[in-house]
């Protein structure tokens, strides 16, 4: 008997044809953030209902040649010709398209990313009845009729942080007569920044949850030096203190404390012991709680740190250091 | 329901508009009652669409349906046949309205339309109705694309025009593929069992069917001579002999009353005198009798003689059907009479009649026994005695000769020509009844003769020796100008002559632009009958051999090769031409250069970045530039958002000398 786990053999052609699609896609529509559409990218074949045209056409043509009724030939030759006409008529209709990615909305994971897609026409062109839609989002059916352009948003949902690539979008067309489809895969070079979802945690430790008014607690912070520790791979070099590496003792790193009467240090240390995700997942919901109480709020992660402040780039600053901790950026 | 399988609104229209159009020209065969399930269904669909009414149930629809199929047999007494395929086809199309609520259905409904009008074509591929099907199908291609137009709401124009530009561009590729498509021959046999009503002149005459004929314009055939056209008073159009009297209708021999040794058609050897040569075009009669002028020989293989002079095709003509004949009017035909003939072409029945008997058999004898002189002597007497050429003669009763010729004495061709043979037969003489038609109209246009119903005729032929058969008309002898001028100089227009025929042209002929109209049309229809409804592989390969020489399976490919390049060519381009690039106002364009140069210094626009934005975002990166980032998207924004000022061009002129004096230098 074969082996079941194993891949067979239909699945490694399925695995291997799929990567070569990949590759001849990739080489025939590279990535870009705008194209127009041209016959190297566009693909046109019958759709279903195309098959049962022609199929109509051979029973008429049949009954042509049985009654020798030289009309019957005629209107079924002038259908048979409409379908020619009809491939030239689609493939225009979406041939000169011109397709940018205009920008993508960051959002929480678990939410659905909005895509911002342009339509633009040539001067004398018209695009009718066009249906975009990515793998899994849902699907837009648009014309560009009179306007010169049009912007599409398209959405999409997200499950992980980081970057959202939503894979080649399908621009599809049946226009005029739906006989025929014609399609295009466009890798429109486009992604959505998603942010951890952000989960509520309990009270911050080192944090008093009710935060009086003037108590000052100590945390670490960047604002007074209060003390050394022994260096930890992940300290900042700037605070390192170099002069104990001088006096041929241990590298120490200088200890700064901030105060949390107005500012905060979320701090990755804080969730010891906790998953990575599920860290960031607190670490965004606390940042979104002091933004929205309008408290300064500084980040620190491994490698990471972002002093308090407060402001709508601070809070975009901060949610992007979550969203690609760990995440290589040019992925 | 998905959104994007919804029919739209403009959809439904259209859809509505091309089954009514299809229905139209099926009113005249299908019964009533089908177009009121038409209209029932339109309606019932109206309102679904309108949220008054639900889709009916599935139940009711079978019962629909179960209707309609029993309604269809009651009508035609069967199922199966062509009026009742269509019929079945019109109330599919018809009930499928019922259901007609996704996409899908309306393809199917759509493509059914395109079939529906072949349909039509089975019944009629005249001009008329060939143009007519054309503007349906238009209309069909509209409601497809109507069905791609999702965000239509309102009715419009446009699906039509989209449709008549796809079928205006199909339409040569369509001519060059009719001209080479091989006609083969019909891959199975198809009767068409058409319940069409037969045309024409019938197999047997009892009194009044000719002169019924007469209330008909319709076209019976049409001749087109090589050179000369015979007089008009030579058109006999022979069709039919009727040789047997039985029960006051005269009708032919059938095949089984012809003994084995007659049935063998009769030829003339000695083929001399003046010769016609002609075509004619015969409109589908479902008859299997032709017309042709005596004495007739055909040239094509599909025509047979007869043994009385005739020629007749082996099958019954659903269609029109042309041939080619050739005539020698002047040479006498069966000199040799047989002994089996003459006694049929003498036979009556036994009894009745008895004063015509008498009076024959005494003009006979007062004629000296001579048929030549006993035929003269019968005309005379009804040129002579006070008889009268009518359309509407009164009804006679058992013994009609003797109430026709001693009583009423009015009559149309069919009474003079069977009491006239009635006569020759009572006195011994040899004669019978031919039907078939008499004259034609000559058209100016073309030169085709054109015979209509109304020209249906009956006269007589008498044998006599020494001559054969000869002609002898005595509706020449009372009406002499229906012979010589035709049926509507010799009529009144009180006497119902194409009373049949209200909308006929025919009855407007007085007036003469009407008339040279209607000859008109009648002359493109005979062109367009000979050449496209006849056109076969005889008529191909002289067509194609006439174009492009020797006939290859290359040179046809490159024919329609060529042909395609044409006609595809020019389509692509205007389809594809490349778009003139979208004229800009001078502000921008000027402000799309100060672009450039921040871009060529890394600091790219993004697309949709209003000015402002982009302006902020550049002066964060570099602050250096911020005053003149200012004042040229400031300049700008005053130019392109703001109402014109008066100043106009010279804010255009400072725009461009701050764009032009920022020259930003890397870092």
């Amino acid at each position: 008997m074969m082996n079941v786990s194993a891949p067979g053999p239909l699945q490694q052609l399925q695995t291997s044809a799929r990567r070569r699609w990949k590759r001849w896609i990739n080489r025939r529509i590279p990535p870009a953030r705008s194209l127009t559409l041209d016959q190297k990218r566009i693909f046109i074949f019958p759709s279903r209902v195309g098959i049962f045209f022609l199929l109509t056409l051979l029973v008429m043509l049949v009954a042509a040649i049985n009654y020798q009724n030289n009309m019957t030939f005629a209107l079924t030759f002038l259908l048979a010709n409409l379908f020619v006409i009809a491939v030239l008529h689609t493939f225009a209709n979406l041939s000169g398209l011109t397709i940018k990615a205009v920008r993508a909305n960051p959002v929480f994971a678990g939410q659905k990313a909005e895509f911002e897609i342009q339509l633009s026409r040539g001067a004398k062109r018209r695009h009718r009845a066009l249906t975009l839609k990515w793998s899994d989002s849902d699907t837009v059916t648009v014309s560009l009729d009179e306007a010169q352009e049009l912007s599409v948003k398209l959405y999409l949902r997200t499950s992980e942080r980081g970057w959202h690539t939503p894979g080649r979008l399908l621009i599809e067309t049946r226009y005029p007569l739906g006989i025929l489809r014609a399609w295009t895969w466009i890798d429109l070079d486009i992604r959505a920044l998603v942010y951890p979802r952000p989960v509520a945690s309990g009270p911050l430790p080192g944090i008093a949850s009710d935060r009086p008014e003037g108590t000052s607690v100590p945390v670490p912070g960047q604002d007074d030096f209060y003390g050394l520790r022994d260096y930890q791979t992940r300290d900042s070099l700037r605070q390192v203190y170099w002069r104990s590496l001088a006096k041929g003792q241990p590298l120490q790193t200088k200890q700064f404390t901030a105060y949390a009467d107005t500012s905060v240090w979320l701090d990755w240390n804080m969730f010891e012991g906790l998953p990575a995700e599920q860290r960031l997942s607190h670490l965004c919901y606390w940042a979104l709680e002091y933004d929205q109480s309008k408290d300064e709020y500084g980040l620190r992660l491994p490698g990471v740190s972002v002093s308090p402040a407060l402001s709508e780039a601070h809070r975009q600053r901060v949610l992007r250091e979550l969203a690609l901790f760990g995440v290589d950026d040019e992925a | 329901m998905k959104l994007e399988q919804q029919i739209p609104r403009n959809a439904l229209i259209w859809i509505v508009l091309a089954q009514f159009s299809l229905l139209l020209p099926h009113l005249g065969r299908v019964p009533m009652w089908l177009v009121l399930v038409y209209v029932a269904a339109a309606g019932t669909r109206v309102l679904v669409y309108q949220g008054r009414w639900s889709f009916p149930s599935r139940g009711v629809k079978v019962v629909c349906a179960a209707t309609c199929l029993g309604g269809i047999w009651l009508s035609y007494d069967s199922l199966i046949g062509l009026e009742p395929t269509v019929a079945l086809l019109l109330v599919a199309f018809s009930l499928k309205l019922l259901e007609l609520a996704q996409k899908k259905d309306a393809y199917l409904l759509l493509f059914l339309a395109y079939f529906v009008c072949v349909t039509e074509f089975l019944f009629s591929q005249e001009l008329q109705v060939t143009l007519y099907l054309l503007a349906v199908v238009t209309v069909i291609t509209a409601a497809l694309v109507a069905l791609q137009q999702p965000e239509k709401l309102e009715f419009s124009l446009l699906p039509l025009r989209r449709a008549g530009v796809m079928l205006l561009q199909a339409f040569p590729l369509m001519l060059i593929l009719f001209l080479v498509f091989p006609r083969i021959d019909p891959l199975w046999s198809v009767p068409l069992q058409r319940q069409a009503a037969k045309s024409g002149v019938s197999n047997f005459m009892s009194p009044g069917d000719i002169s019924n004929l007469s209330l008909s314009g319709d076209v019976a055939f049409r001749v087109q001579f090589d050179d000369f056209v015979p007089a008009r008073s030579q058109l006999y159009w022979r069709g039919l002999v009727f040789s047997k009297l039985e029960d006051s209708t005269w009708r032919a021999l059938t095949w089984s009353e012809v003994p084995a040794n007659e049935r063998r058609p009769l030829v003339v050897q000695n083929l001399v005198g003046q010769r016609f040569d002609y075509s004619v075009l015969l409109e589908a009669t479902q008859q299997n009798w032709l017309y042709s002028l005596r004495y007739a020989r055909p040239s094509d293989l599909g025509v047979m003689s007869t043994n009385d002079f005739r020629l007749q095709s082996p099958i019954e003509l659903e269609d029109q059907k042309e041939y080619r004949v050739s005539s020698w009017t002047d040479i006498p035909i069966e000199l040799e009479l047989s002994d089996w003939r003459r006694e049929v072409e003498t036979q009556l029945p036994l009894s009745g009649n008895s004063r015509t008997r008498e009076l024959a058999q005494q003009m006979y004898s007062e004629a000296g026994e001579d048929s030549r002189s006993f035929v003269r002597a019968t005309m005379a007497m009804f040129t002579e005695q006070d008889f009268h050429y009518t359309l509407r003669p009164p009804r006679l009763g058992g013994n009609s000769m003797d109430e026709f010729l001693f009583e009423s004495r009015r009559g149309f061709c069919e009474h003079y020509a069977a009491v006239f043979v009635y006569m020759m037969r009572a006195a011994g003489v040899p004669a019978r009844v031919v039907a078939g038609y008499q004259g034609g109209e000559l058209s100016p246009i073309n030169g085709t003769l054109i015979v209509h119903q109304f020209d249906a005729h009956a006269w007589a032929e008498v044998w006599l020796p020494g001559e054969g058969w000869v002609r002898a008309d005595p509706t020449a002898a009372i009406a002499p100008e229906r012979i010589e001028r035709g049926l509507q100089y010799s009529m009144g227009d009180d006497e119902g002559f194409l009373s049949g025929s209200p909308l006929s042209p025919l009855r407007y002929r007085n007036v003469a632009w009407v008339n040279l109209l209607r000859l008109r049309l009648d002359a493109m229809n005979y062109s367009w009958q000979r050449l496209v409804m006849e056109f076969d592989s005889a008529k191909q390969y002289n067509l194609l051999s006439g174009l492009i020489g020797e006939i290859s399976p290359a040179r046809i490919a490159t024919l329609v090769g060529v042909i395609w390049m044409l006609v595809l060519g020019p389509v692509l381009y205007t389809l594809l031409r490349r778009p003139a690039r979208a004229k800009l106002d001078p502000a921008t364009l000027s402000y799309l250069d100060f672009c450039d140069r921040m871009a060529a210094q890394g600091c790219v626009r993004e697309p949709r970045e209003t000015p402002a934005d982009y302006a902020r975002r550049a002066i964060e990166q570099r602050p250096e530039w911020g005053e003149q980032v200012m004042a040229i998207t400031g300049a700008y924004e005053t130019l392109s958002y703001l109402p014109p000022l008066q100043d106009q061009e010279a804010q255009l002129q400072k725009l461009r000398n701050l764009v032009r004096g920022f020259r930003p230098r890397k870092q």
